[in-house]
C-alpha cells in the first residue's frame, strides 16, 4: 500500500470531528495499511491519524517502540479503531511537533497515564493503561480525531526556533 | 521563515514604556504599508515593552520608507525605533542538530552571572537560541533567575553541558540545572 501524503494545516479535514467506524470492510483494511506505511515513512514518526491522510474516520496508529522516549515503556504497534480514553491522571509538559504543522513546536500538557479502549482490525477490543511517551503519543493522535491540533493546546508562548527535522 | 528573493527583509525593534496599544499601533503601520510580519517576539521587561520583528515587503521597498512610516507612531508612544536591512543570506532558518537544552540558573544576585555562564557555552560553540532573565526576591535579598535554551552540537550531551557548568555552581554559588527540551515528533 502506498505511503500517503500528510495533509498540512490549513487543510480543512484536519479540523473536522471524525466519524465512528461502524463496520470493518476492505476500505478500513486499506486505510490501516496506508496509516502504517505513512507512519513508517515519516522520519522518527510515532503515530498517524486518519484525518492526516484525508480520511475522517476515528482510526489512528501509534508505535513508540523505536523512539528514544518510548522504547522501554510501550505496547508495541497499535492500530486503534474508535479509541476512547476512559480515565486519565497526572500531567506533564512536552514540547511537541506535528507533521501536519511543520516548522513549529510548542509546549503542551498531557496526562501522564491514560486508560484506553479501542478495537483492532480483527474487532478484538483492547483496554490497557498507557503511561509516559506512549500516553502522550496516543493523546496527540486521538486529538486529531476531534479536529484538535497541538496548537490548540499550547500552554506557553515560548516556542522552538528551529525547523523540526532531527527528532529522535 | 523562508527566504523569498523577491522580498526585502528588515529587522525592526521597538522599545518603550509599556502601555496598551503598542503592538496594534506598530502593526497598523505595517499593515497599511503592505509589510508582512514574519517571525516576531515581544515581551515586557520591567515596565518596558520590547518588540523585535522580522518584517518583509515585496520589492522595491526601502528601509528609509519603513523607518519614516514607523517613526511617528513610535514618537507618539515614546518608543525607540531601530530598523536594519537583512541580506538574503541572513534570512534563512537555521536548522538544529543535536539536542535543545534548557539551562536554568538562579541564585543570590551578583555581577557576572550572565557573562560567566554564556561565556562557557560560547567557548564550546553552543548556540543560545532563547534567553531571559529576571531579578526577583527582595531589595535586601535579590535573587537572579536566568533561563536559556541552547542547541548543543552533535556529539555533545546535556550531561556534558552540566559538567561544563559544574565549576560555576561553586564559583558563583548558584543553582544550575540542564534539562532536555528537544521537541518530540508526533
Amino acid at each position: 500500500m502506498p505511503v500517503q501524503t500528510i495533509l498540512r494545516y490549513p487543510h480543512p479535514l484536519l479540523k473536522k470531528i471524525c466519524n465512528e467506524v461502524d463496520f470493518v470492510d476492505e476500505q478500513l483494511h486499506t486505510l490501516v495499511e496506508d496509516l502504517l506505511d505513512t507512519m513508517r515513512a515519516g522520519p522518527g514518526s510515532v503515530g498517524v491519524a486518519a484525518p492526516q491522510i484525508g480520511v475522517t474516520l476515528r482510526v489512528c496508529v501509534v508505535d513508540v517502540s523505536a523512539s528514544r522516549h518510548g522504547k522501554d515503556n510501550n505496547h508495541g504497534l497499535l492500530t486503534m479503531i474508535n479509541p476512547e480514553i476512559l480515565e486519565s491522571r497526572g500531567v506533564a509538559t512536552m514540547r511537541e511537533g506535528c507533521m501536519s504543522v511543520p516548522d513549529y513546536t510548542g509546549d503542551v500538557d498531557r496526562a501522564t497515564e491514560i486508560r484506553v479502549r479501542f478495537s483492532e482490525l480483527d474487532q478484538t477490543v483492547r483496554e490497557f493503561t498507557a503511561t509516559g511517551f506512549e500516553a502522550v503519543a496516543i493523546q496527540h493522535e486521538m486529538d486529531h480525531l476531534d479536529g484538535i491540533l497541538f496548537l490548540d493546546r499550547i500552554i506557553s508562548v515560548k516556542t522552538g526556533l528551529f525547523r523540526r527535522k532531527n527528532y529522535k | 521563515m523562508k527566504h523569498h528573493p523577491e522580498k526585502a527583509h528588515y529587522a525592526v525593534s521597538v522599545v518603550g514604556k509599556d502601555q496598551p496599544g503598542i503592538v496594534a499601533g506598530i502593526a497598523e503601520v505595517l499593515f497599511r504599508l503592505g509589510c508582512n510580519i514574519a517571525d516576531s517576539s515581544c515581551t515586557m521587561l520591567a515596565g518596558e515593552f520590547a518588540m523585535i520583528l522580522i518584517v518583509s515587503h515585496m520589492k522595491p521597498f526601502s528601509k528609509s520608507r519603513l523607518f519614516e512610516e514607523l517613526h511617528p507612531a513610535c514618537e507618539q508612544m515614546g518608543m525607540s525605533l531601530a530598523v536594519r536591512t537583512l541580506h538574503a543570506d541572513e534570512v534563512t532558518r537555521q536548522e538544529s542538530v543535536g539536542e535543545i537544552c534548557l539551562v536554568s540558573v538562579y541564585g543570590a544576585d551578583q555581577p557576572g552571572i550572565v557573562f560567566h555562564v554564556t561565556r562557557e557555552l560560547a567557548q564550546r560553540g553552543i548556540n543560545i537560541t532563547d534567553l531571559s532573565t529576571k531579578l526577583i526576591g527582595t531589595e535586601t535579598e535579590p535573587v537572579y533567575v536566568m533561563m536559556l535554551e541552547a542547541a548543543v552540537g552533535q556529539g555533545m550531551t546535556p550531561e556534558d553541558v552540566e559538567n561544563l557548568l559544574e565549576n560555576l555552581k561553586k564559583e558563583l554559588n548558584v543553582e544550575i540545572g540542564v534539562r532536555i527540551v528537544t521537541p518530540v515528533s508526533l
